[in-house]
């Protein structure tokens, strides 16, 4: 039989094979390396065991932080509604764009702000600013870009791999049903600063939180804003966004803000203030300069502002989502006349003859109360000259004049010379009665901020010889003269006075002698509860009208004079005011102010100085007795020339959307008033 | 003693001349046990490549598995030829085999530099890293060596001799730089010292000399607090070993690694979220760190199923040294089974922190067709040796 061949494959031939036996030393050494085998699988184990069963909570939670990245999201905004709760504020979905700079690779930084730059049209500087001031801070996202329209969104995350730490999140912006309605007084948001940050609470407040920049948005801001909630983003190590974000902590929605503004009031007097505006560069050629001016009315009852108007306006809308930074330079332009100033708060004018009230209130308390200075009253006729002459100056009155007036009828016709008479008067009481005028003024709250609850508010100018020691540097600058208080009786020397000031001012005549608190948010209200019957969490009660120690026979005298003003034939806008079927009583003003005004303004070729007209005009109604008035108004209208004529008929439209009268026709015509001035 | 004749018979009687009756009986004669632990393995394997690698090319979650999976089939392929083969046949074959493999580590250090070091060969569809054959081909010749040694042992005189034939593949290795793989070629040398029988002062003396030093100044002194090397001094070093092994600093790769070990907790974290490695935090999560990727998805009773399968496959291939049929096998298999437990404790022992960073990769799992394909070599070697072994054992018991 053939033996099978001794192979290298298979079955061996065991013939060949020696049998080999294992001395006891070498199965000492399999036994040693068996043992040594034993211990390292044992402590393997033991290590393994260590770490995921004894201490797996501390390294599950050390691999979560490594890749989740916790920022706070905004709640959502309340919004802003109007007295009947028509929405003047809201909010619209919108697309933002977030870097966390610290999951960029440092390499790469430049390449991936540059690709943001471009994509997203945003500067590569204001990325690297904000990027600075995150100071390494890795848990917090800077924004490039707040309101970014599709598809770049969708291209970023396509190409995540290229926009390494860059989040794309839904995010909600404002929006402005009502267009520029309120514009100034709304006010806009934005990211918080620096300082805002270091000003506020950190338990409530965080870096790139939005916050209330001005107006409304700002004062009402902690109603507004809600509660920010925090958002979880996991990332992987190259720094991409593993998947979408999840709410960790919800954010709780801010609340609803309601107002006493008017929405179509606030409408009727933006639109008669804009008509009225263009409309008095063609009353009267010097009034050319005309560009701006300002509407408030307010509930003399109460001081709940029911519209306040200034002009030039803007869009709110510029600040909404994406900044339209070149629109917003041109807020603070003097060549568009500063269409960001609020010329209703912190526009600052002489008054003129609209302040002829206070002289007259001032100087019945404490010209009566005297025994070395004649007593005026009703009856008391003080002449109304063309002119008078005070310490070798000459005062002129605005027409030609030679009769005794009462008070009431000087007020109707604005004599000027009859109160230049009340203010020498003033000058020459006695040293230790102080400045009763100013003392007066500044109870009607001139010289210092109403308090209105938004801002920012200018307090005015009410110039006392103590004021004028302080400012002045000459020796004779310093000196208050005869003729500072001959002027500042028809509201003209040093004197300004803001537009709200001067309508809490006629409030005041209204409600018989009583100083309103102006305010126009009336209360916080739970946001998605019906607007009809509204879950109220907070009312705001400002503090009542408070007597300032008026004699009531007084004020009645003053409201004579209004009514007379606007009724009777020698009134300053009885051509205004006659025929409307609602008894208005008001008082016309202009008041010389001196401007410089920019080339480029109103398309002027050169740079204007000089002296221009600040037409006025200021009421209430209804004005008859057995009324209380609901509204009081005061209208300006910048270097618009005549009260009577630039400004009277703005605040009837004004008056006639309140009371929802029209306008007789033959009022209609403002042009074909003459020889209706000051 | 049986006589040759017998012992036929004997066959003849017992499996029948049919090749189908003596391929079945050989199979028989295999370590089925083993082969059933590496299949295992190498399917454990290529489950925990696809979750790890499911994110790592974007559009093609099988890129990695679909070629571990082709090295594995290759591998098994070697397997079953090798477990065939008689190993002493590879013992003739020794001088070529070395001669081979000591050219191919020349030139693997003319190619291209790969992140700094020169270990793989481009055959196009894959890289061919030469220092992993060179593993199974050192064993072999060393084995030789000191199987041939005579009845007086291995004394330091031979010793010299197997060091200075190893030395040049030790170093060729150590060049490239593949600091890891010329560790395993000196364990192949201590291991296969050590189951010859080399005197114990003589190992006691190589041992202390080598672990004592590198164990000391790199592991057992920084990790207790005792810092013999400043810190940039033990980063520069353990650069400059293996720069490969640690791209982004020193330390970046092993917290990562086994913060990875310790999120996985009990049961693990699943692949979904398993952020480790899916936000890609654990480097090298396919290779070195696929220990710390499967213990991240799978917690403890995954990584601890990991670990019983490599002791039952170093308890089978104890097992095997213990049964070879003659002293070069079996110093071979010592070798071989040596050089399983070195990868698998320093690799392991790595991704948690109580060993040294070394790259190194781990049998079975670590994506890379070499280790692979060399791994399963090694494991049909193995197997061979327990064939042969059974077979010799049967006929001394049957004859003798």
């Amino acid at each position: 039989m053939q033996l099978p061949t001794r192979g290298p494959f298979l079955p061996g031939d065991p013939r060949v094979e020696r049998p080999f036996r294992l001395t006891r030393g070498l199965g000492l050494r399999i036994a040693v390396f068996g043992g040594l085998a034993v211990v390292l699988f044992g402590v393997l184990l033991f290590r393994l065991w260590a770490l995921q069963v004894v201490s797996g909570d501390e390294y599950l939670a050390a691999a979560q932080e490594n890749q989740v990245r916790t920022a706070r999201v905004d709640g959502q905004r309340g919004t802003v509604v109007d007295v009947r709760g028509k929405a003047i504020v809201e909010n619209t979905p919108g697309t933002i764009v977030q870097l966390w700079p610290a999951d960029v690779p440092p390499e790469e930084v430049d390449v991936v702000v540059g690709r943001l730059s471009d994509l997203l049209d945003v500067s590569a500087q204001d990325i690297y600013r904000q990027i600075d001031r995150l100071d390494g801070d890795p848990l917090t996202p800077i924004v490039v870009k707040r309101f970014v329209k599709a598809p770049k969104p969708d291209f970023i995350l396509e190409h995540q791999a290229d926009f390494p730490g860059v989040v794309v999140a839904d995010t909600e912006i404002r929006d402005y049903p009502l267009g520029r309605l309120a514009a100034h007084m709304v006010g806009y948001v934005g990211e918080i600063s620096t300082e805002e940050l270091e000003d506020r609470d950190s338990d409530e407040y965080g870096l790139g939180d939005s916050v209330g920049k001005t107006g409304i948005e700002r004062s009402y801001d902690r109603f507004l804003r809600g509660t920010p909630g925090l958002d979880e983003v996991r990332f992987n190590a190259l720094g991409q966004q593993v998947r979408q974000r999840s709410l960790s902590i919800a954010a709780t929605a801010g609340n609803r803000i309601r107002l006493t503004i008017d929405s179509d009031l606030q409408a009727a007097a933006e639109r008669a203030l804009r008509e009225g505006v263009v409309n008095a560069r063609t009353l009267d050629d010097d009034a050319w300069a005309a560009a701006g001016g300002a509407v408030v009315a307010l509930d003399p009852r109460n001081g709940a502002i029911r519209a306040i108007a200034s002009y030039p306006d803007f869009d709110p809308s510029i600040w909404s989502g994406t900044r339209e930074e070149n629109k917003i330079a041109r807020l603070g332009d003097t060549v568009t006349n500063l269409p960001g100033l609020n010329r209703a708060l912190s526009g600052l004018y002489p008054p003129g003859s609209v302040f002829k009230p206070v002289t007259a209130l001032a100087a019945l308390s404490e010209l009566n109360a005297t025994s070395s200075a004649p007593i005026l009253e009703t009856e008391e006729l003080i002449p109304c000259t063309s002119e008078i002459e005070v310490a070798d100056r000459i005062f002129k009155n605005w027409q030609d004049r030679d009769e005794a007036l009462t008070l009431p009828f000087a007020l109707a016709e604005s004599c000027d010379t009859f109160f230049y008479d009340l203010g020498l008067r003033f000058y020459n009481l006695p040293e230790d009665r102080g400045s009763p005028l100013q003392f007066w003024a500044r109870r009607m709250g001139f010289g210092e901020r109403t308090g209105v609850d938004i801002g920012p508010e200018s307090e005015g100018l009410l110039p006392t010889p103590d004021w004028r020691r302080q400012h002045y540097r000459t020796a004779v600058a310093k000196l208050w003269k005869p003729g500072n208080s001959v002027t500042l009786a028809i509201g003209q020397d040093d004197l300004l006075v803001t537009p709200l000031q001067m309508t809490r001012m006629y409030a005041l005549l209204a409600n018989g002698g009583k100083l309103v608190q102006p305010h126009m948010v009336a209360q916080v209200e739970q946001t998605g509860s019906d607007l009809d019957d509204p879950i109220v969490l907070r009312r705001f009660s400002p503090a009542p009208p408070r007597e300032i120690g008026l004699d009531a026979n007084h004020v009645r005298v003053v409201q004579q004079g209004l009514f007379d003003a606007t009724h009777a034939e020698y009134g300053t806008s009885s051509s205004t005011f006659g025929n409307y079927p609602v008894p208005i009583a008001g008082k016309t003003g202009t008041a010389e102010k001196y401007q410089r005004l920019p080339k480029g303004y109103l398309e002027s070729d050169h740079v204007v100085e000089g002296l221009f007209d600040q037409a006025w005009w200021c009421g209430y109604g209804p004005a008859a007795i057995e009324d209380e008035p609901t509204l009081a108004v005061c209208v300006l209208v910048e270097n618009g020339g005549l009260g009577g004529q630039a400004a009277a008929p703005i605040a009837l439209e004004v008056f006639a959307e309140h009371f929802g009268q029209e306008i007789p026709v033959d009022d209609v015509a403002i042009g074909n008033v003459v020889g209706q001035t000051d | 003693m049986a006589t040759p004749e017998a012992s036929v018979f004997a066959r003849e009687r017992e499996v029948g001349t049919r090749p189908f009756a003596v391929v079945a009986h050989y199979v028989f004669q295999l370590d089925l046990v083993l082969l059933a632990v590496v299949a295992g393995l190498v399917g454990y394997g290529l489950w925990v490549i696809r979750s790890v690698t499911a994110d790592d090319i974007p559009g093609d979650a099988a890129f990695f598995l679909s070629r571990q999976s082709l090295a594995a089939g290759l591998g098994f392929a070697v397997l079953l030829a090798l477990a065939s083969l008689n190993p002493d046949v590879l013992r003739r074959v020794r001088l070529p085999l070395y001669g081979v493999t000591i050219v191919l580590l020349v030139l693997v250090l003319l190619t291209e530099p790969i992140r700094e070091s020169r270990r793989w060969i481009d055959l196009g569809i894959f890289n061919f890293q030469p220092s992993e054959f060179a593993k199974l081909a050192l064993a072999i010749v060393v084995a030789s060596m000191l199987a041939s040694s005579g009845a007086d042992g291995v004394g330091w005189r031979r010793v010299g001799v197997v060091l200075a034939v190893a030395a040049p593949a030790g170093l060729l290795v150590f060049v490239e730089p593949d600091f890891g793989t010329s560790l395993v070629l000196a364990v192949v040398v201590a291991a296969a010292l050590f189951f010859a029988g080399a005197k114990w002062r003589i190992i006691v003396s190589i041992g202390a000399l080598a672990v004592g030093v590198a164990l000391a100044v790199l592991w057992l002194l920084p990790t207790n607090g005792i810092t013999v090397l400043k810190p940039y001094q033990e980063d520069r070093l353990l650069g400059f070993l293996d720069p490969a092994s640690d791209p982004s600093g020193s330390t970046y790769n092993v917290n990562q690694s086994i913060t990875a070990v310790g999120a996985g907790g009990l049961t693990g974290r699943g692949t979904e979220e398993a952020s480790q490695t899916t936000g890609f935090y654990l480097p090298e999560h396919a290779t070195d760190f696929v220990f710390s990727s499967l213990a991240e998805q799978r917690g403890f009773l995954g990584a601890g199923l990991l670990l019983l399968l490599y002791g039952l496959l170093v308890w089978r291939g104890a097992r095997i040294v213990g049964l070879a049929p003659n002293l070069f096998q079996m110093v071979l298999a010592g070798s071989i089974v040596s050089v399983f437990l070195f990868q698998i404790v320093l690799n392991v022992g790595m991704t948690m922190g109580i060993a040294p960073v070394v790259g190194i990769p781990l049998p079975f799992f670590s994506y890379g067709g070499s280790s692979m394909l060399a791994s399963l070599a090694m494991i049909g070697v193995l197997l061979a040796i327990h064939a042969r072994g059974r077979l010799s054992r049967q006929a001394a018991s049957r004859f003798g």
